[in-house]
């Protein structure tokens, strides 16, 4: 049965731990976004030469899982005399992953922008550059705002791999204390529902967004 | 005056315009008359660099035109078929975005063409509006002001009626009666004979590539029986 005391004990470190993992998953997707977004318009308009490495790395992301790029990130960089914290590693890694699939997302979405709208930009003397950042982007972005809402919950519990570089976010903080307590089932209950309300908020706030989005559009 | 001498493009070793010529002088309309596949709307894109021709060449004012800096320079204007209106802006900054980002002009004066523009094309009311909730006819006269925006000499017109209701044709032959009037040369790619009965043009058929007929669209509709090629496509035949 679930101690509701042990769970009223824990929550405050168990919040604590939720506040980590979503700083985690923030930053993460700003470097998923970021990336990802110039991935996609190197794959898109680069030269060969970049082309061939965007498409290694992507291969490279998408085929391994995520939990040894994390750990391969936190043991490795350390050896090339880069330091890095074990929740920068975790950032890094995870941004890092999400940006190969989020490239992936925005590169579809620039792709479902009619040609017309490039055409028309490009009679009016638009720059290449010009109309990606005018007129493609903005249009990818509200096209594929859903499969980015989704990363975005993904990210969230993705975080939670960075508990095995020793990283005090969620889960990390829901093992201290079932260490302390053993009380698995209470503990890992709290952590599974502090995740769920995060997932929820998330989706219901870009749910609201993405109407708004479409409000405007439409 | 705007003088196409001998242009030649082939797509896929088809040869879609074969060896055309044309001239159309300042304020004049000229329309490209012909079924689908004649090469009217390749003729369009050529003028407006959006596909590159094999042969011939093309001159404005006696000046030999280097097409790919016609959209830099703004020489040449397509509104097209399907308006192509920029979807993620408002009808105001359909009009501003080219003049701030591409021509770099002065927030004052970049404010003053937009409105202007609006204003002449009945779209004032409407300016802070996306471009989806327009009417087609609102499309199509932002479509225009957007072109003109950037002040071309040449305006080029694709299938200006097709996308839209029948009843608003004598509206947009209204629209490009006044382009003429303001001394563009104008160039109307079509297949919508109740648009020529209303446009004072010169009708230039179409067929294989080639104009096989130009006639003044006054003079044809006066007598019908002299044109015998026009005619027979009209008809239907």
């Amino acid at each position: 049965m679930i101690n509701f005391l042990t769970l009223q004990a824990s929550f405050g470190s168990l919040l604590l731990g939720a506040a980590a993992s979503l700083k985690i998953a923030i930053l993460a997707l700003i470097i998923g976004v970021t990336g990802g977004t110039l991935l996609a318009l190197i794959l898109l308009y680069g030269n060969r030469l970049v082309k061939i490495f965007g498409n290694i790395y992507i291969t490279i992301v998408r085929g391994t899982p995520m939990l040894v790029q994390l750990i391969t990130l936190y043991y490795v960089l350390p050896s090339f005399g880069i330091m890095i914290s074990a929740v920068g590693a975790a950032i890094l890694a995870i941004g890092l992953n999400s940006m190969a699939y989020i490239s992936q997302i925005i590169q579809s979405g620039i792709q479902a922008v009619g040609r017309g709208q490039i055409e028309a930009a490009q009679t009016l003397g638009f720059t290449r550059m010009q109309a990606v950042r005018f007129i493609i982007l903005p249009q990818a972005f509200r096209t594929v705002f859903p499969a980015l809402g989704n990363e975005c919950i993904t990210l969230i519990k993705d975080s939670s791999l960075a508990s095995v570089i020793g990283v005090a976010e969620l889960t990390h903080q829901g093992s201290i204390i079932m260490s302390r307590t053993y009380d698995a089932l209470t503990i890992y209950a709290g952590v599974a529902l502090i995740y769920l309300i995060m997932t929820s908020v998330a989706s219901l706030g870009l749910y609201f967004l993405e109407r708004k989005l479409q409000y405007v559009k439409n | 005056m705007l003088k196409i001498k001998d242009l030649s493009k082939s797509i896929n070793h088809k040869l879609i315009i074969s060896k055309l010529n044309l001239q159309v002088a300042r304020g004049q309309i000229a329309v490209l008359l012909g079924a689908s596949g004649v090469g009217k709307s390749t003729l369009l894109r050529i003028l407006n660099n959006l596909e590159k021709f094999d042969s011939g060449q093309i001159e404005l004012d006696g000046k030999l035109l280097d097409l790919t800096q016609a959209n830099k320079t703004h020489v040449t204007g397509l509104v097209f078929q399907h308006f192509n209106l920029f979807e993620n802006l408002t009808v105001l900054q359909n009009i501003t975005l080219a003049l701030e980002q591409v021509l770099k002009q002065p927030k004052e004066l970049v404010q003053n063409t937009a409105v202007d523009l609006l204003k002449r094309y009945e779209l004032l009311d409407k300016a802070n509006l996306m471009v989806s909730q327009l009417s087609g006819g609102q499309k199509q006269r932002l479509a225009i002001a957007r072109t003109l925006a950037v002040k071309p000499t040449v305006v080029c017109l694709d299938e200006p009626t097709s996308a839209l209701d029948p009843l608003l044709t004598s509206y947009v032959a209204q629209n490009i009666k006044e382009l003429s009037e303001q001394g563009y040369i104008v160039l109307v790619a079509t297949h919508d004979i109740s648009l020529l009965e209303k446009l004072p043009c010169t009708i230039n058929l179409m067929q294989q590539g080639q104009i096989i007929a130009s006639v003044q669209a006054h003079d044809f509709f006066a007598d019908q029986n002299s044109y015998p090629a026009l005619a027979n496509f009209i008809a239907g035949k």
